[in-house]
C-alpha cells in the first residue's frame, strides 16, 4: 500500500508530467488529425462519390424515375450524417441520463402503434375507393 | 505546482495550437471533399443541383462534430 502511493507520488513529479504531456501533444493531434482525414479529406470525399454514383447508377438502370433514385441517394447519404447524430445522443445519453432501455422500448411501442394504425386507416381508405 | 504548471506549458501550448490549427483548416477540407463528392455524382450523369444538395450532408456532419465538441468543452467543468 505505502509502495503503490509512493509510486503514485513519483509519477506525479513535474519531469513524468512534463514527459506524459510531451506524449499527449505529439500523440493526441495526430489520432485526431487521423479521425478527421478518414470522414474530411478529398480521398475520403472520392471514395464515398463514387459509392452513392454508383447507387444511383444502379437506381437508374433498374428503371428507377430520375427523382426517386436521387431522393433515395439522398437517404443513402443520410446514413453518413446520422453517424454525428448517433455520437451525439450517446454524448448527451451519458451525460444526462435522460433516456433509460425502458424509455427507450416505450418509444419503440409507440412507434409501432402509430404504423399499425397508419397502415389500417391506409388499408380501410383503399377498400372504400375499391367500392366506389 | 508552479513548475509542474511552468513545465507543462509548452506541450500544453503546442496541443491547443494544433487542436486550433485543425479546427480552422476543417472548413476547407470540408469543401474539398465536398468537390470530390459532387464531381463523382456529376461523373454518373446526377444534375449539379441533385449532388450539391447531397453533398450537404458533409456541412451537416461537419456541424453535428463541431457542436457536440464545443458542448463537451463548454460543459467540461460542469458534473
Amino acid at each position: 500500500m505505502v509502495d503503490e502511493d509512493e509510486r503514485k507520488h513519483r509519477n506525479m513529479q513535474p519531469e513524468n508530467i512534463k514527459e506524459i504531456l510531451s506524449v499527449v501533444s505529439s500523440e493526441v493531434p495526430a489520432l485526431i488529425k487521423s479521425i478527421l482525414n478518414s470522414v474530411f479529406s478529398e480521398e475520403a470525399g472520392r471514395n464515398m462519390g463514387k459509392a452513392a454514383a454508383a447507387y444511383y447508377k444502379e437506381l437508374k438502370n433498374g428503371g428507377m424515375p430520375e427523382q426517386v433514385a436521387v431522393k433515395m441517394t439522398e437517404d443513402y447519404m443520410r446514413t453518413f450524417t446520422s453517424i454525428g447524430d448517433m455520437l451525439r445522443s450517446g454524448g448527451m445519453m451519458r451525460r444526462h441520463g435522460e433516456h433509460s432501455g425502458e424509455d427507450i422500448g416505450a418509444e419503440i411501442e409507440k412507434k409501432i402503434h402509430e404504423r399499425l394504425d397508419k397502415k389500417a386507416r391506409d388499408a380501410d381508405e383503399g377498400e372504400e375507393e375499391e367500392k366506389e | 505546482m508552479v513548475k509542474t504548471l511552468f513545465k507543462a506549458t509548452p506541450n500544453l501550448a503546442i496541443l491547443g495550437t494544433s487542436v486550433f490549427w485543425m479546427y480552422l483548416t476543417l472548413g476547407s477540407r470540408v469543401r474539398k471533399a465536398r468537390r470530390a463528392f459532387e464531381k463523382q455524382l456529376v461523373s454518373q450523369g446526377m444534375s449539379k443541383e441533385d449532388a450539391k444538395r447531397l453533398s450537404a450532408c458533409y456541412n451537416d456532419l461537419k456541424n453535428n462534430i463541431t457542436n457536440m465538441l464545443r458542448r463537451q468543452v463548454v460543459n467540461f467543468e460542469r458534473p
